[in-house]
């Protein structure tokens, strides 16, 4: 999710808050860095646009786990929904992270 | 280009090079039953041998397609695939979590649309597993399904339209001839 203050906010408005892109530019960068860090495979930091935050995609359900479990040292807020695209169906399914004292849980 | 075959392996151990048979097309394991050969897609429906599979170095490049609830636990394994939605489950009375994997390479391998299905070690000796897979083929009319299996053959499925049976020596033939 993008910082509290970036968050649900128009294009418009971002026209006139050049502050706000230059805070959500920054977080994407930082994102970029990070995942260059944790991952072993490719990922990739989505381009569009979303009002709620930016989307990652993983080449390695590792590495995707990897990324979920070492939120607390980023302090992100994460969108508890993880989708999965099938490589038989080419769909792509949708499930949600919970989150549990011991690790996380897919429901 | 997309294939026009694919080959289930079923439940019974076979002693067929299956390097070969997949120049034909894909090949769709069942569980672990022949895990010293390497292939394109596994089904499998049991934790414990899930666990094993993965653990096992020739299904490291194989698709592991499991039931939707294994998959959840699994989901950040590579490899590791959810079962499609397959139609006509309920009217089969097929319960994705407790059949036979045989039943679901089968079932995959009509998902993916293939003309001729060759099965190699499938297990037709229980009446119920006879009964799905006569099922599943009144229900794939265009799919051919050719059961290979060593002499005597098999007169089980002669009654269909869509069901044949020969014997290895046959389908390497085939194999051959696809060279």
């Amino acid at each position: 999710m993008w910082p509290a203050m970036c968050r649900n906010r128009s294009v418009e408005i971002l026209k006139d808050r050049p502050d706000l892109v230059d805070q959500m530019n920054k977080f994407r960068i930082k994102i970029d860095n990070v995942l260059k860090i944790i991952c072993r495979k490719h990922f990739q930091v989505d381009g569009t646009y979303m009002m709620s935050g930016v989307r990652l995609w993983f080449e390695s359900g590792q590495d995707c786990y990897d990324f979920i479990i070492r939120q607390p040292e980023f302090d992100w807020e994460i969108k508890p929904e993880l989708s999965v695209m099938n490589t038989v169906t080419s769909q792509l399914q949708t499930f949600n992270v919970v989150y549990t004292p011991t690790g996380v849980t897919i429901d | 280009m997309k294939s026009a075959y694919i080959t289930v392996i079923g439940s019974l151990p076979i002693r067929f090079d299956i390097e070969q048979a997949r120049a034909l097309g894909p090949v769709i394991a069942s569980a672990n039953s022949n895990k010293s050969m390497s292939f394109d897609y596994a089904t499998v429906n049991t934790e414990t041998n899930l666990q094993d599979m993965l653990n096992s170095p020739n299904f490291r490049s194989a698709d592991l397609l499991v039931p939707e609830k294994l998959f959840k636990k699994y989901v950040f394994f590579d490899g590791v695939t959810c079962l499609p939605d397959f139609p006509g489950l309920k009217s089969y009375d097929i319960d994705p979590e407790k059949c036979s994997p045989q039943v679901l390479s089968l079932m995959l391998s009509v998902y993916l649309k293939q003309t001729i299905v060759f099965l190699l070690g499938y297990d037709i000796s229980n009446p119920t597993e006879l009964t799905r897979l006569k099922s599943i083929m009144i229900a794939n009319p265009n799919t051919k399904f050719m059961y290979i299996c060593d002499p005597p053959r098999t007169y089980q499925l002669d009654d269909l339209d869509n069901g044949f049976c020969d014997n290895y020596i046959k389908f390497q033939e085939l194999i051959d001839g696809a060279r």
